[in-house]
Parts: structure tokens; C-alpha cells; sequence
């Protein structure tokens, strides 16, 4: 029996058609991203952000009681800027006063309210030229 | 330090001498033609390989039917095309040798 | 001995260049002893970089720390098996290891192929040159290995994370994967470059492509099992985007698996078939530019590096020139067969592919979102975990699920009736599990409940065809069982190779259902003496110890782990305190369940100096059905591997049926 036309062109509009509904599916429920800030750039903004910075010193607190107090200034370019961040939640282990984080939350009064356990550290490694910055 | 260079110019001598090998084993070659496939040649080998595509779909079938993947139904009704297939690409093949010269009296 | 390295990587280049000009002129005119002369080239190459590996290997094995990339990763006190593992720990180093296997690789596919695909291969040389050209050339000018400097005292040392022995093995068999996606990319080009359009390049690359597709996988398995016993933070993937730099390649050679299958067997999916090969190969390209050039925040990334634009600039070539030479030669492509119903077992592959695609497609958008959001709105946006997850579940069940429906499903058209009967006990036994785990309580994740139902239909299936097979050769006449068993596998390596595969992957959907949708946590500060509750499991905190090793201090934790009524044992957690590096690690404790497959995870987040410590706690159902899936796939992938007597002889009896001669 002889078919005129093969189903394999409407097979794959279908399955395009269909991938991109799932595509519009999400983006509708989930909306978009957040947004990469760093602590320069952080003043006034409202909402989830996800904050970019190194560590400056001193480390106050407790993470797991009552939050731990940090600074976060930009990680590179001249801004002596820098944010107060209260975290609370798991400390990566790499976690120390010079070290390149990132943390989500949001600007509140003029702190960086951390989300809790957000925090990654990134590895420090031999791929890069040795920085002013790295303590290792 | 010079030892070092010397094993890099022993490398580098090494590396230019197997680059012309094949230059110096045959200076005056009797002939220097890659050894390619005529637009002929290439039609066989298509050819031959839709006549193993066929003889291979076949022995899926009967696997298949064997297996139980396949129903006594399906396998009877498939049978025919496969086999009809086989045909069809043997006899392609015959023609073509029938055509061209046959393989064996090349080269 | 710096000078002999340096001047080893630099005749590699000379050699390449040579072999991507003499070979490109020897292919396009014709002439015999100029390609050889080019293949030469190509072998040599390999010759030269391994002396130039050694150089380096040499220099890391006796500390030698005028070089200044053995200063910048090891130390003295360093053990003999991580200095090893630091020839691939640094940028330099670990693009010589790529030009090494890839000059290894490309000697080995051409001289195995050369007798019965001459007239392939003098197009694949070339090609491959091309990428080695690249690679040298960054190695020689751009990154080399072979920077000398005034000898310091001592090297900077390890990062204590990278010593362990997962460095040994994860780096070099995801270079075997990465590098290994060339050889069929380097076919499927030279094909196209030559016109010989024929099964001869799918035939030559089907196991190169397994290889790496295998080490590839396995690598991946590797690398979570690292992230999942030391980095600790409880999880095994982290949709970072170095992690998903080797994934989506990945999907796309599992992609290209697949519809090989379908071009050999029906002729079909031809162009496809080259696309995806393209697709691969330049993922692994994106993914080692991802890892290197710190383009993206990540745990793993290697601050902005010279190295990044040049990388861009050879992916933007080679997706380029090829996609142009697709579009040249598309009228060769046309293959004359058609797909005949929407269900059918061709069909069924190609949803494989699209589904397959669609999730290889959604990650890299997740991937480059912050760098294409940047350039439009001068902003990064990340996109975070839920996105991802969202995706994996969208594409993945489905997929899930075709993989039980496409080995038995019927070519060409499938009725209605032959799948009912097909299909009829593995739906029953699905439907069957579905229900009595709902009475257990899984209805608390839907997307875990339905990843359970559709992997127990999978495996349905896949013990249905071993049964059935068993059955049907006993019936030949096969002396016993097992020996009927026996030649069923090793008659039929793909496809029960590929059914093992695929109960691998059923495996490891298992465990990432129950450890992601199953789970659960728990946290508490406890001083000694005090216990808490997770599940059914109690802990209690016993007594903490300090230990001194040569290069840290050990700090533990002893729990006692309770279940019900029943004692299980003690379980370790902690913190190592690394003095020269001035770094702290977390030491995990980790208790698997030998019959549930069920993990108990313990981190000592924070230890107060009053000795009362902050713990985080998981159970994990079925985690390490995880990594058994990585032992069944090694052996499904070895099966499929292995050479096959039968096949080879018909390739060499059809290739003398045409006049190609089968040796020389």
C-alpha cells in the first residue's frame, strides 16, 4: 500500500512543537533566572539576586545560630565597596577570608540576607596564575 | 643541555626521514594514482551493502520471530517484502556484474 | 631538559601542519605516495609528543622545580601517584595529555583503517591534522608546559581536594571521551570531504564511538562519586556548568548511538547522522573551553585564561566549515527510504534523538543564559536547579520510558494488536509496581513515583527478551541453559550488550529517583551524649578525637547508629586541617545499606571548641544503586565492544567483492 506523503515531516513539527510547549511551559510557571550581581553593583536592587564578591574580613558569628557576618567586596576592578552578608546554613569548607563566593539572597536595610545554604566556594586551583588575592 | 639538543635533532631527523619515506622507497614509482574506487566500483559497493541490509533485516525477522518479539501473524505478513527485498537486491547486483567487468578480472 | 620538550611539541606542529597540507593536497589530487607520506606525518606526530609527555612526566617524577609547571603544582612531600595525577591537574599539562591521546588516537584509526578504506582515510588525515594543528599550536605558543624559571626550594603544592584517587582515573577518562568523539567527527568530515558517502565511515568509527561514549559516561560516574564521598556536601551533581560540559556531549553521542543503528539497518537519517557527530565533537570542544577559559562561575572553573578565545575561535571554524560541506553535499545524503508510520521502531529512535537533543539542548541554554543575558541586557542571569531538574524530568521520562518501547516495538509499522501483545506483561508488572509502591507511600513524589513505575516496565522488558532469547536458543539445541544464555550474548553482543546498557541506565534512574525525590534531612547541634532522630535511624554523639598525619590534622566524630531496636554500628564524621595549605576538608560519614541500597549521610558541619558540633543529616534511598549502574554499564559496554570474528569476516568479504584489497 503505497502512502503519499511520509509521516516522518508532521512527526517531527509535532516533536518540535512539542519540545518548545515544554520550553513555554516553564518559562511561564518558573519565569526567568536570577540575576548575577557583584557587591558594586548591588545598591538598591530589589529582589533575588545572586551575589559574586571575595571575602573580606572579620568573620563574625555562627552560621548555625544567629548567622554568620562577612563582607563581600568585587572580585575584580578598583571598587573599594563592600557588602555586609548575614548567611546561615552549610559553610563550604573552602569557605575563608580571600575566597571568591557566591551566594543568593536578597539586599534588605542595607544587608545582604543570605538564602540558607547557598553558598558555593570556588576551587582554587593551579589552572590560574597565581592572584594578589589567593592566600594558597 | 646539549644532550638535550641532540636527541632533539636526532628526533627532528628521525621525524623528516619517515615524512619521505615513502618518497625514498620509490624514487621513479611505475605509477603514483591513489588506489580509488571508480564511480563503478562505488555503484557495487552501494550495491552490496543494500543486499546486506536486506539479508540482515531478514535474519532480525526470523530472530525476532523466534524470540517471540514478532506474532506468527506479523512474521507471515512481513515475510514477503523482506524476502521480495533480498530478491531485488541480488538481482541488481547480477546486473551490474553482468554490466561492468567482473570483479575477479581486475587488478 | 625543557629544551628537548619544547622542541619535541614543536616538530609535533611541523608534522601536523604537513600532514594537514600534504594530505589535503595528496586526497584532492590524487597522488599515492604523498598520502602515505601524510599518514607518516600523522604517526610521527604522536612519536613526538609522547617524547615531549615524557619530558614532562620525567621532570614531575624527580621534582625538578626550574620547571615552572611542576613548581606550580607539586611539592616535595607530595606522594609519587598525585604527582602523577598533576601532569593533568594544571591548564598546560592537561592540554598536552588531549594532544597525546589525539595524536595516539589518530595514528591508531589510521593505520587500522588504512587497508580496507584507503581511499576514506586519505581524506580523514587531513582532518584529523587540522585539530592536532590547533592543539599543538596552543601547547607550543599559546600554554606550554615547558616555561623554565629559577629552581624555588619547594613547588606550591597540591590542592588537598585534588589529592585523592579519583584525580588518577576521572581527569583522563573524560579525556578519553572527549578526545575520543574525534575519530568519528574526523570519519564523518572526510566521508563528506571524499564523497565516499558509503557504511564505510559509520563501520570504521562504530567502536571508537563506543569507547568513547563509555569512558565518557564512566568518567561522569567517577567524578559524582568524588563529588558524593569528599566534597560532601550531600549531593552527587550539582548542574554545575563544568559538570554539564561533559554531559551534553554526552547526550549526543548517546544520540548518535542510536540513530546509527537506524541508518545501517534502513539506509534512513543520513544527514542526521552527520549533524550529530558535528554536534558532539563540538561540544566536547565547548566543554573543555567551558572548564578552561572561566567564562562561567562555577566550583570548578580556572579564572579567565588566554586560552579562552582561541578555543572559541576553532569551535566558530569547525561548526562552520562543516555545516557548509553538509550543505554542499546534502543531495548525496538523501537516502531513498522514508520513515512509514509515526509508530514504529524507527520512529521510536528518532523520538529517542529528539528527546535525547531537546535535554542536550536545554542544558546548554542553561549553560550560556548568563553569557547571551549579559551581552543583551548587560546582565548576567544565572539559571538555577529547578530549571534544570524541570528539563531532566520533562525529557527524561519519556525517554525512561521508549527505552523499554523501542527494542520490541515492530519496523517499519507497528499495529495496534502486535502491541498490545508485546507489550502486555511489562505493562502489567509496571502498573502492578506503580500500585503497591503508592500504597507505600511514594505518591509524595510524583515524578519519583512515575520514574519507578516506568524503570520497573524497562526492566520488564529487558528480562522478558533475556528469557525469551534463553528460550529460543535452548530450543536450537543449546546443550543447557547457561550455555544457551552464554550464546545468546556472545551471537547477539549488540543488542543483549545493549539491553545490559540499558538496564545500567534503569539502574541509575532508580537511584537518582529515590536519592533526589525520596530523600530526606535532618539537623541538629549536639553535644556529646546527646542523639537525634532521622527516619528510623537514631544517632547518638559519642566522643570526639583528634588525630596528626604528616601533612594535617584529623578531627572525628564518633556517632553510634541505631535502626528501631537494632545497634549498627559507629560512624565517622569530621574535618581534616590541612597546615601547609592553611585549607580545611570535610570528612563525611557515610553508612550504605547493603539491602536497600540505602545511605545514611553524615556531615559535622561546624565543630564548636566546647566539642558540641552542628551535624547535617540525610538518608538516601537507593543512592548506590548509583554506582552499580556504573559496573553494568562497563560490562554492557565491554560486551558491545568486543570484537566480533563473524563480523569482520563479512567486511572483508564484501570489501573484496568490490576489489578493495582487504590487506597490505
Amino acid at each position: 500500500m503505497a502512502r503519499k506523503a511520509s509521516p516522518a515531516r508532521l512527526v517531527i513539527a509535532l516533536s518540535v512543537a512539542g519540545v518548545l510547549a515544554v520550553f513555554l511551559l516553564y518559562t511561564s510557571i518558573a519565569g526567568g533566572g536570577t540575576p548575577s550581581v557583584a557587591p558594586s553593583g548591588l545598591a538598591g536592587r530589589a529582589g533575588d539576586v545572586q551575589l559574586a564578591g571575595l571575602v573580606v574580613g572579620p568573620v563574625r558569628g555562627d552560621a548555625h545560630d544567629g548567622g554568620l557576618r562577612f563582607r563581600l567586596k568585587d572580585i575584580s576592578g578598583d571598587s573599594r565597596m563592600s557588602v555586609v552578608v548575614l548567611y546561615t546554613g552549610s559553610v563550604p569548607d573552602l569557605f575563608k577570608v580571600g575566597r571568591h563566593v557566591v551566594v543568593d539572597g536578597e539586599l534588605k536595610k542595607g544587608t545582604f540576607v543570605a538564602q540558607p545554604g547557598s553558598m558555593i566556594t570556588k576551587c582554587p586551583s593551579k589552572y590560574a596564575p597565581k592572584q594578589s588575592g589567593d592566600s594558597a | 643541555m646539549t644532550l638535550a639538543l641532540v636527541l632533539a635533532a636526532t628526533l627532528a631527523v628521525a621525524c623528516v626521514v619517515a615524512v619521505a619515506l615513502p618518497f625514498i622507497r620509490e624514487p621513479e614509482p611505475a605509477s603514483d594514482e591513489l588506489d580509488e574506487l571508480d564511480d563503478e566500483e562505488r555503484v557495487r559497493l552501494g550495491l552490496l551493502e543494500e543486499r546486506d541490509r536486506a539479508l540482515a533485516a531478514l535474519k532480525e525477522l526470523e530472530f525476532e520471530h523466534r524470540t517471540g518479539t514478532v506474532s506468527d501473524e506479523d512474521y507471515r505478513a512481513q515475510l514477503g517484502p523482506l524476502r521480495r527485498d533480498v530478491a531485488s537486491a541480488l538481482q541488481a547486483l547480477a546486473r551490474d556484474s553482468g554490466e561492468g567487468r567482473p570483479a575477479d578480472e581486475r587488478n | 631538559m625543557p629544551e628537548l620538550g619544547r622542541a619535541a611539541l614543536l616538530v609535533t606542529l611541523g608534522l601536523s601542519m604537513y600532514a594537514l597540507v600534504a594530505g589535503a593536497a595528496a586526497a584532492h589530487l590524487g597522488r599515492r605516495r604523498l598520502a602515505r607520506s601524510a599518514q607518516n606525518a600523522l604517526v610521527a606526530s604522536f612519536v613526538t609528543t609522547a617524547v615531549a609527555a615524557a619530558v614532562l612526566l620525567a621532570a614531575l617524577l624527580r621534582n625538578d622545580f626550574s620547571f615552572t609547571y611542576v613548581a606550580r603544582t607539586t611539592s616535595e612531600a607530595l606522594p609519587t601517584a598525585y604527582t602523577i595525577s598533576a601532569f593533568w591537574g594544571g591548564q598546560e599539562g592537561s592540554l598536552l595529555l588531549w594532544l597525546l591521546v589525539l595524536t595516539g588516537f589518530g595514528a591508531a584509526a589510521v593505520s587500522l583503517n588504512r587497508g580496507w578504506a584507503r581511499d576514506l582515510i586519505v581524506w580523514v588525515v587531513p582532518v584529523f591534522a587540522a585539530v592536532s594543528t590547533f592543539f599543538a599550536f596552543l601547547v607550543v605558543v599559546v600554554a606550554s608546559p615547558f616555561a623554565t624559571q629559577a629552581a624555588p626550594p619547594d613547588g606550591a603544592g597540591m590542592t588537598p581536594s585534588l589529592q585523592n584517587p579519583y584525580m588518577l582515573a576521572h581527569p583522563p577518562l573524560l579525556y578519553l571521551g572527549y578526545v575520543g568523539l574525534t575519530v568519528p567527527f574526523a570519519f564523518a568530515i572526510g566521508a563528506l570531504l571524499s564523497g565516499r558517502l558509503d557504511e564505510r565511515w559509520l563501520i570504521a568509527t562504530r567502536r571508537w564511538t563506543l569507547f568513547a561514549w563509555a569512558a565518557l559516561g564512566i568518567g561522569q560516574l567517577l567524578g559524582s562519586h568524588w563529588a558524593y564521598v569528599e566534597v560532601g556536601w550531600g549531593g552527587y551533581y550539582a548542574w554545575d556548568p563544568v559538570e554539564n560540559a561533559a554531559l551534553m556531549p554526552w547526550l549526543a553521542a548517546t544520540a548518535f548511538l542510536h540513530s546509527v543503528m537506524i541508518q545501517e539497518k534502513r539506509g534512513m537519517l543520513r544527514v542526521w547522522n552527520v549533524l550529530l557527530v558535528i554536534l558532539a565533537f563540538s561540544l566536547a570542544l565547548f566543554g573543555t573551553f567551558l572548564t578552561r577559559s572561566g567564562v562561567v562561575n562555577s566550583i570548578h572553573s580556572f579564572t579567565q585564561s588566554a586560552i579562552g578565545p582561541w578555543f572559541l575561535a576553532f569551535i566558530a571554524l569547525t561548526v562552520a566549515v562543516s555545516l557548509g560541506l553538509v550543505f554542499s553535499r546534502l543531495p548525496q545524503l538523501r537516502s531513498p527510504t522514508k520513515l512509514e508510520s509515526p509508530i514504529s521502531r524507527e520512529a521510536a529512535f528518532l523520538y529517542n534523538n529528539l528527546l535525547l537533543l531537546a535535554l542536550c539542548l536545554a542544558i546548554l541554554w542553561g549553560v550560556v543564559y548568563p553569557m547571551v543575558s549579559e551581552a543583551l541586557r548587560g546582565e548576567a542571569v544565572v539559571l538555577g536547579r529547578s530549571y534544570y531538574d524541570f528539563f531532566l524530568r520533562a525529557f527524561g521520562l519519556p525517554l525512561l520510558l521508549l527505552m523499554g518501547i523501542g527494542p520490541l516495538i515492530a519496523w517499519r509499522r507497528a499495529s495496534l494488536t502486535s502491541l498490545a501483545t508485546t507489550f502486555r506483561w511489562p505493562t502489567g508488572v509496571a502498573l502492578v509496581t506503580g500500585a503497591v509502591l503508592l500504597v507505600l507511600g511514594a505518591g509524595s513524589s510524583i515524578p519519583g513515583l512515575v520514574a519507578y513505575t516506568f524503570s520497573a516496565f524497562v526492566l520488564g522488558t529487558i528480562v522478558m527478551e533475556f528469557a525469551r532469547g534463553t528460550r529460543a536458543r535452548k530450543a536450537l539445541g543449546a546443550a543447557s541453559w547457561p550455555s544457551a544464555f552464554g550464546s545468546l550474548i556472545s551471537r547477539n553482543r549488540r543488542r543483549y550488550g545493549g539491553y545490559v546498557v540499558h538496564a545500567a541506565i534503569v539502574l541509575l534512574a532508580l537511584g537518582v529517583a529515590g536519592s533526589s525525590a525520596f530523600d530526606s534531612v535532618a539537623e541538629a547541634k549536639l553535644a556529646r551524649g546527646e542523639s537525634m532522630r532521622i527516619g528510623d535511624y537514631t544517632l547518638v554523639y559519642r566522643s570526639l578525637n583528634e588525630r596528626a598525619t604528616a601533612n594535617a590534622t584529623e578531627i572525628r566524630a564518633t556517632l553510634d547508629v541505631r535502626r528501631g531496636d537494632r545497634e549498627l554500628g559507629t560512624l565517622q564524621a569530621g574535618k581534616n586541617a590541612y597546615t601547609i595549605e592553611q585549607q580545611v576538608s570535610n570528612e563525611v560519614g557515610i553508612r550504605s545499606d547493603r539491602l536497600t541500597g540505602e545511605d545514611l549521610f553524615v556531615i559535622a558541619e561546624q565543630i564548636d571548641p566546647d566539642g558540641s558540633i552542628y551535624f547535617r543529616v540525610f538518608v538516601k534511598p537507593l543512592v548506590n544503586l548509583i554506582w552499580l549502574a556504573g559496573l553494568v554499564f562497563l560490562i554492557g559496554s565491554v560486551i558491545t565492544l568486543w570484537p566480533d570474528r563473524r563480523e569482520q569476516r563479512r567486511l572483508v568479504a564484501r570489501a573484496s567483492e568490490v576489489g578493495i584489497p582487504a590487506t597490505r
